[in-house]
């Protein structure tokens, strides 16, 4: 008789048995554990089953079954190969029946998850379908993704300016900022390589992609700050694009439209250093940077031309840099960590009036936004090899590190307060 | 047996069934070589034992080298804001790491498997092309050495394996690593077509007398779909890839949106290559596993016309679902149904496996060896990647888990899980038979067990990561994303990053076992058929000689090899042995073929495959080297098509003393 050589475990069986059983359990347990504590996670900001607009409710109520249904189906398994391994272990039984197969209990065992798909895929069709609609619109923006940050354009059209006061376009940069319970439309497009934009507890992501426009809903129930990141591999600083959605309620909405469209002042005279910061944000800056109603000295609108000097053909737009709380592709914050907890663990009430109060003086973060002007390229990795810029016809990808002094900085930083 | 070319006059046909070959005249320039047992005669072998070693020790060289650039990755994001590597070095990091596992690894090791076992479990002496086989394997390692090169030669490919446009154009990666990836895969891919090839012919018409084709072992089915699959699979794969190197070396614009592309035929070539990559890279995995629980439960394959039906629907169905990797790409709501639909379709075919395999396992007498507990591991962990895949179906849910953590959870499940373990389970299956000596099976053990641990604490919590919201390909986490509460995206990426080394270091008592039973002199040489095989490859010497079978045996069931130890007892259904294994190969031996023609050694398949790097190079610095590649490969060519058809001692008689040129075609013993 062949025998198995090797097998050291013939006489110890029944000690193997329980690891046997055991393995089983332990992969088994560990997995549905994972899903059973990740409910302890708390707050993670782009979690994707705790949705905060409509749409990713719709998303919501549709998955919740189906990965019940999926771990129940799971739970089966491995509970049959748990007791095929406990109870059929070779306890020196004779040579099983060689049974080739039973045509009945697999076409059963097939027809049963047949069935068990068909009920998962009716509601997704029903699902796919309620979440393309867009014939219900009430607002619509534009959003470009370039590398490696997201431009919001507020068109004054329609709706946008007949019920939401924007009578201008407004053009921004990072924070999306919505009107509670609006069904808004984002028209995604890409100025570059393909992006995604994805605010997980608003909605799925959609794909930014140059050459095509695609829509995306968002909506949201309640005020508050939604965090979101560019989720299509995009280069070097993919995991340096975030962005945020904001939902303010309808009355803080108007307000926030008509500070967006108030006429540009220049820094008062009394603020010497924001003075010299203007000047100099014209000299440095305003060849990329829009600013909407900065003049040059020689009186005549400043009109930002980056598609002369970046590779994307677009920077920033900073008219009201410090209405938002994020900035450089929402990679780092304009508030201290006292600020933003404030801001962004705010009960939906109190969110409206805190957002809205933007970025002071005491609250603004010195330090990440000083090592921005310092020097871009080394905080935010940009473009591989500076030297490489030939390949460009000598445009920038990103930001340059400008070279600045620390006091020419510090004019900047309070020039930069001024933008509200 | 060998294809017979100008059956000569001179020689007798004896009713056996090879004929004598007259060796034609020498049109070529060289002879065949020789035979040797030196490191020369692995370079001219056209032998598919050899070949499918090579094909194994390279792969598993491939393995290493992805498994170095994936714990780098879980290094750098152990940590928010990790250190380890910068963004450029990371993005070449899961570049290489993807393509490494998938195109210099998986796929080659399955090659591996299905070189040398197809032609045993079909009872033939090779393949049907044995120089192409060749071609193929030294294609692939040349393919694969030129890829990794451009590590050196201006950094690696930096755009994901999935390289989408606009992001692969010179304008958005400028160094040269893109070029060495489209060029290494291409070359790489000219060894997976010439294997789809060889094995389809090999499988259609060598078969031995009376394997018809639901006689078949299920590992040579599994490989028959496969290499169906690679047919079809390839050219998408090599038209993509042109698509793009023209577009970077000559300025072609296919995929360039000023001139009016659409950025979305990248996305749609790969896929419909990339879908039916991902059954090309589990279903070899699947067919060990349906060859290893049946031996270990001592009874056939449970419903044995399903699971080789389903690996076919699969195959089918496997071609109609690539949209699903673009539900967020904005195809719209009906192509997404449709894709939706079809992706949960294809959940059938493959649940039906993982049915027959329990039931395959259920009354029967189970033995726990280390490839049987892989096999049981890999019933388990496929189907909780099945699962998390059936969810992806759902293409509402998806749109949230896309490109997100939950997705590289999946695939690792299913692949790392499924396919990996699968490989793993081959190893210990098959290495008594290659190798002459079994695996440690305590040493096994542990490499077991870590792997399993491992795997599961790496690749387990990424389900967590994904639905937390954590995206993929990012070279650093933030905390300001991660959440407060204990279990946050921190802690889990450290226990991810954890669990990679555990794997790791399972991954490593993998080759201590090898080293310490090829080199202990303690470990006895291993009988012939160890495990009491079902299936034909054991029912030959360990390893087998040169030329398989001494006797092409006459197959009259499903596991012949088995049904020749084991009567059954027409009234009371008892199973008793009648002939040991040893017993049934001297009964087979006892009436040898005669005049068996063997394929003979040459040098043209690997000048020819060394052709194609300097080719690469050529395109990517310069034409004149590009022009003696090309005038390398006409001229290896011309060798291959005008060398003499065979050597003279290739044929020989097993039983006639002294004849073979005086060599025994016996397999020099390995360790």
């Amino acid at each position: 008789m062949s025998t198995v050589r090797g097998m050291k475990e013939r006489s110890a069986g029944t000690v193997k048995m329980p690891r046997r059983w055991g393995r089983v359990i332990k992969s088994a347990l560990f997995v549905s554990s994972s899903f059973a504590v990740a409910g302890c996670a708390k707050d993670a900001p782009q979690d994707t089953w705790q949705p905060a607009g409509p749409n990713a409710k719709m998303i919501d109520d549709l998955q919740r079954p189906i990965f019940f249904i999926a771990g129940i189906v799971g739970l089966i398994v491995f509970a049959a190969v748990a007791w095929s391994v406990y109870r059929f272990r070779d306890r020196g039984q004779a040579m099983p029946e060689q049974t080739h197969g039973k045509p009945v209990l697999e076409v059963t065992l097939t027809v049963i998850p047949v069935l068990i798909l068909i009920g998962v895929g009716v509601p997704t069709v029903g699902t796919i379908f309620d979440l393309a609609k867009t014939n219900d619109t009430e607002m619509t923006i534009n959003v470009t993704g370039q590398q490696w940050w997201w431009e919001y354009d507020y068109p004054a059209v329609g709706d946008n300016a007949g019920v939401y006061g924007i009578s201008e376009p407004i053009v921004t940069a990072g924070q999306l900022v919505i009107p509670e319970d609006t069904k808004v439309l984002l028209r995604v497009t890409s100025r570059d390589v393909i992006h995604s934009y994805w605010i997980p507890k608003l909605n799925g992501k959609k794909d930014s992609v140059p050459g095509r426009v695609h829509l995306l809903r968002m909506e949201g129930s309640e005020p508050g700050v939604y965090a979101g990141q560019c989720t299509e591999f995009c280069g070097l600083s993919h995991a340096y694009m975030r962005m945020e959605a904001v939902v303010l309620s309808k009355a803080d909405y108007a307000t926030w439209v008509a500070n967006q469209l108030e006429a540009y002042d220049s820094p008062s005279a009394d603020n010497a250093l924001a003075v010299e910061g203007e000047k100099l944000f014209l000299q440095q800056c305003a060849r990329c940077h829009q600013v909407n109603g900065l003049l040059n000295a020689d009186g005549s609108p400043n009109v930002a031309a980056p598609d002369q000097y970046v590779v994307s053909g677009a920077a920033p737009n900073l008219t009201n840099l410090m209405t938002r709380n994020t900035f450089a592709g929402a990679s780092w914050d304009l508030l201290t960590p006292e600020c933003r907890d404030d801001v962004w663990n705010a009960t939906p009430s109190e969110f409206g009036e805190r957002y809205l109060a933007g970025v002071s003086e005491e609250c603004l973060n010195q330090k990440d936004l000083r090592q921005w002007l310092r020097n871009a390229p080394e905080k935010k990795p940009m473009y591989a090899d500076p030297t490489k810029l030939a390949e460009t016809g000598g445009k920038y990808r990103g930001m340059p590190a400008l070279g600045l002094t620390e006091d020419q900085i510090s004019a900047l930083v309070a020039y930069l307060l001024e933008l509200k | 047996m060998a294809i017979i070319e100008r059956p000569s006059s001179e020689v007798v046909v004896t009713g056996g069934p090879t004929v004598g070959v007259k060796p034609s005249e020498a049109l070529g320039v060289f002879k065949r070589p020789a035979a040797s047992t030196s490191w020369r005669d692995w370079v001219v072998t056209v032998d598919h034992k050899k070949i499918g070693i090579m094909y194994g020790v390279a792969a598993f060289f491939f393995f290493i080298l992805g498994g170095l650039e994936a714990v780098l990755i879980r290094m750098q994001l152990m940590a928010p804001s990790g250190k380890v590597l910068n963004a450029d070095q990371y993005n070449q990091m899961f570049t290489m790491h993807g393509t490494t596992m998938v195109f210099l690894f998986v796929m080659p090791m399955a090659a591996a498997f299905a070189n040398y076992f197809v032609p045993l479990q079909i009872g033939a002496r090779d393949v049907a092309f044995p120089r192409l086989n060749a071609f193929g394997f030294w294609s692939f390692l040349f393919g694969g050495i030129f890829l990794n090169t451009s590590w050196f030669l201006g950094g690696a490919a930096d755009g994901g394996w999935f390289m989408y446009a606009p992001n692969s154009s010179t304008l958005f990666s400028p160094s040269h690593g893109i070029d060495f990836w489209a060029m290494g895969l291409q070359i790489t891919g000219i060894a997976s077509l010439t294997g789809a090839i060889n094995l389809i012919v090999t499988v259609l018409n060598m078969r031995a007398p009376g394997m018809k084709m639901m006689r078949m072992p299920i590992f040579t089915w599994m490989v028959l779909v496969v290499q169906f699959l690679l047919l079809f699979a390839i050219p998408v794969i090599t038209v993509a890839l042109f698509l793009l190197s023209f577009q970077r070396s000559f300025d072609a614009t296919f995929f360039d949106v000023a001139s009016g592309a659409d950025p979305l035929l990248w996305q749609h070539l790969f896929w419909i290559f990339g879908h039916p990559e991902v059954y090309i890279l589990i279903l070899p995995s699947f067919g060990i596993v349906s060859e290893i629980l049946p031996v270990f439960s001592k009874k056939p394959l449970f419903g044995y016309p399903i699971v080789a039906m389903s690996g076919a629907a699969i195959g089918f169905v496997g071609w109609g679902v690539w949209a699903h990797h673009m539900f967020a790409s904005g195809l719209g709501p009906v192509s997404v149904t449709v894709f939706s639909m079809a992706t949960m379709a294809i959940a059938v075919p493959t649940g039906v496996k993982i049915v027959n395999w329990v039931m395959t396992m259920w009354g029967g007498k189970l033995l726990f060896t280390v490839p049987m507990l892989f096999s049981i591991a890999l019933v388990v962990q496929f189907t909780i990647g099945g699962l998390s895949g059936v969810t992806h179906a759902v293409a509402p849910s998806d749109t949230q888990q896309t490109d997100t953590y939950y997705i590289v959870a999946h695939f690792h499940y299913v692949l790392f899980g499924g396919a990996i373990f699968g490989l793993f389970a081959g190893f210990y299956y098959w290495w008594p038979k290659i190798f002459r000596k079994q695996l440690s099976e305590s040493i096994g053990r542990w490499n077991f067990w870590l792997m399993l641990v491992g795997m599961n604490m790496t690749f387990g919590p990424m389900h967590m990561l994904g639905l937390q919201g954590q995206p993929r390909r990012m070279s650093v986490w933030t905390s300001a994303r991660a959440g407060e509460g204990f279990f946050n995206l921190g802690f889990w990426n450290r226990i991810a990053s954890i669990g990679s080394l555990v794997l790791s270091l399972g991954v490593l008592l993998f080759i201590v076992n090898v080293v310490y039973t090829h080199k202990s002199k303690k470990v006895a040489i291993a009988p012939l058929d160890p495990w009491d095989g079902r299936t034909l490859e054991w029912m030959t010497a360990s390893p087998p000689k040169e030329h398989n079978f001494d006797a092409i045996p006459t197959v009259g069931h499903l596991d012949e090899f088995f049904h020749r130890k084991y009567a059954q007892d027409a009234t009371t259904h008892e199973i008793t042995q009648v002939a040991t294994a040893e017993e049934v190969l001297a009964e087979l031996n006892s009436h040898p073929d005669e005049h068996i023609h063997m394929p003979s050694r040459s040098y043209w398949p690997i000048l020819l495959a060394l052709a194609l790097p300097i080719i690469g190079y050529g395109l990517i610095y310069n034409r004149v080297i590009l022009a003696v590649g090309v005038a390398m490969v006409v001229a290896t060519m011309f060798g291959w098509a005008m060398e003499p058809s065979t050597a003279a001692d290739d044929d020989f008689d097993p039983s006639a003393p002294g004849d073979g040129g005086g060599h025994t075609k016996e397999l020099a013993p390995l360790g």
